[in-house]
């Protein structure tokens, strides 16, 4: 994939470029602040581009008004937000309309390398990744009696919150594919949510409910 | 009208001031404390009991003010005195014979004239009584609610200032926790990653996590030491002192004369050096700091010269914490920094 990164750290930025390029990914820019960002990605419309939250001049929200500027007017460049904390605001600013091509993680999933690696390519190919942490808050915090599933649901239902596809939660949860399927569907019933077409769109919807 | 009266008296005790001032100065105290009474009671000015010596210089200076009151007020009731006399002539019988219908110009004019000088005598009496204020102030004092008010509003002022500077301070920790610590160790965990999803070069990914491990430690001492230097209270002010030109990327000699104080005082002379050190190796472009502490009676004298380029901001974060914190002791900070340099930072705390 075509990447590009903003990250106002030096040091993170030259490790991020490593790590990518030696899993085969082109870095087409480095930059350090939200505008050489925001110009940087018309002028390569990359894959994806990976941006820290706080970066200069005000050292708050650069990163993350240059993602949403970006998911605004170039709808073929996906966006993978990094933040120091986990905010739901940044989150739900970032789900807005759609949930493809979208991504938000909290900086220290970086370590978990593959994690990382497959957060941002399910990020580049349409799809999204919400950090643990955020879904963690959310199912937390939501009026909606969740009781109703069982907890093997609940887990998929997180997994399935982080955008993580079936084939991937079944590996996570050492099941079978159709055992995957199968919650699914008794979650969707449970809740009385419409099964949606494509992961993005289960994202939205399930994301949408629990904040609702 | 309560003025007036105040002016009134103040004209007759002027004249009884002086007599005493002359005659009778074992009572200059008690007529004083006339004199405030008369000028709380009906000019609003508060003052502070004098001694003897004071209330004699009072007296002999506002006595021709008392005087000049009186002038003044003459004048109020002879132009007042004037303008009845001519206006019941005037609406009675007319003025010699004359109907003030027949010349209204005339009439108005003179009516005109009278106003402005009515005005202008207004003015008079509100410059007689800032004169007797103006002498209260001068060789009475404010009085102790005055000062208290004073006080008062000082201690709001830095109360709010340094909780002002503590957040100030806090929000830079979290910065440098988070563009510093967080950063790196975020950069040593992604090495370690690499190392593990790449065996064949592990050994050189591992040799570079290893350093970055020595980095995030070093960082975070320097957060933490600049938090609160341990030094200060396990070693005392000069040692810390000693450290933080040890830590400077520029020369800096330290002058540091032996004192006694209590512990705030010692941390607030600690942060003032350190923090203009910090600025000064940030933006003066100096090649040397020299730094003097000296006390006299009663207060720490701190003064920090760079010759750098000069034209450093008061108002700046770090500057105006350190100012907050200064006053916060009741010293007093203050930067000279003329452009072209050098810069003077000088902080005087008291160290009662």
């Amino acid at each position: 994939m075509r990447v590009i990164l903003a990250e106002d750290s030096t040091l993170l930025r030259e490790g991020l470029a490593r790590l990518l390029a030696e899993e085969g990914h082109e870095v087409v820019a480095s930059v350090g602040d939200g505008d050489a960002l925001l110009k940087a990605a018309a002028a390569h419309r990359p894959d994806v581009v990976v941006t820290d939250v706080r970066m200069p001049p005000t050292h708050t929200d650069e990163g993350l008004k240059a993602a949403l500027e970006i998911r605004r007017t170039l709808p073929g460049v996906a966006v993978l937000v990094l933040s120091q904390y986990v905010e739901q605001r940044y989150a739900a600013d970032l789900l807005g309309e759609h949930a493809g091509g979208v991504g938000y993680l909290l900086k220290d999933r970086v370590m978990q390398v593959e994690e990382f690696l497959d957060a941002l390519r399910r990020v580049g190919q349409g799809g999204a990744a919400f950090d643990p942490e955020v879904v963690r808050r959310l199912l937390a915090r939501t009026e909606h009696p969740l009781d109703v599933l069982t907890e093997r649901e609940r887990d998929v239902l997180a997994h399935m919150a982080e955008g993580h596809t079936n084939n991937a939660i079944a590996a996570k949860l050492h099941v079978s594919r159709s055992a995957v399927e199968k919650h699914v569907n008794s979650i969707f019933d449970k809740l009385r949510l419409s099964g949606e077409d494509g992961y993005s769109r289960r994202v939205l919807a399930i994301l949408r409910y629990l904040r609702s | 009208m309560r003025v007036v009266v105040g002016l009134l008296l103040g004209f007759a005790t002027g004249v009884g001031g002086l007599l005493v001032v002359v005659f009778a100065r074992p009572m200059a105290t008690r007529y004083a404390d006339l004199e405030r009474w008369r000028i709380r009671r009906f000019l609003d000015v508060d003052s502070a009991a004098p001694t003897r010596p004071q209330a004699v210089k009072y007296l002999a200076v506002r006595a021709p003010v008392g005087l000049f009151g009186g002038f003044v007020l003459a004048w109020l009731f002879y132009g007042l005195a004037l303008g009845v006399i001519a206006g019941t002539r005037i609406v009675g019988n007319g003025l010699d014979g004359v109907e003030w219908r027949d010349d209204v110009v005339a009439t108005l004019w003179t009516a005109l004239i009278g106003g402005v000088l009515l005005y202008i005598e207004v003015q008079g009496i509100r410059g007689v009584v800032a004169l007797e204020r103006g002498v209260a102030r001068r060789y009475l004092g404010p009085s102790e609610a005055e000062l208290l008010r004073r006080r008062i509003e000082e201690l709001s002022l830095s109360r709010a200032g340094i909780v002002a500077a503590v957040d100030a301070e806090r929000r830079r920790i979290e910065r440098d926790l988070h563009d510093g610590v967080q950063q790196r160790l975020v950069a040593l965990g992604m090495l370690l990653g690499r190392a593990r999803r790449h065996p064949d070069h592990a050994d050189d990914l591992l040799r570079q996590a290893h350093e970055e491990s020595r980095h995030v430690l070093e960082d975070l001492r320097e957060v933490a030491w600049r938090v609160y230097p341990a030094a200060l209270d396990a070693l005392g002010l000069a040692e810390a002192l000693e450290a933080v030109a040890d830590r400077s990327a520029i020369p800096v000699t330290i002058h540091c004369g032996r004192f006694r104080a209590g512990p705030e005082v010692e941390t607030a002379v600690y942060f003032v050096v350190s923090e203009a050190v910090t600025n000064a190796v940030k933006h003066s472009g100096a090649t040397m700091i020299r730094v003097d502490i000296t006390d006299d009676e009663d207060a720490v004298i701190v003064r920090v010269e760079d010759d750098g380029r000069g034209g450093a901001d008061p108002a700046g974060g770090g500057l105006a914490g350190l100012s907050r914190r200064v006053l916060a002791l009741d010293g007093t900070f203050a930067v000279r920094s003329p452009a072209g340099g050098p810069t003077v930072i000088t902080a005087e705390v008291p160290c009662g």
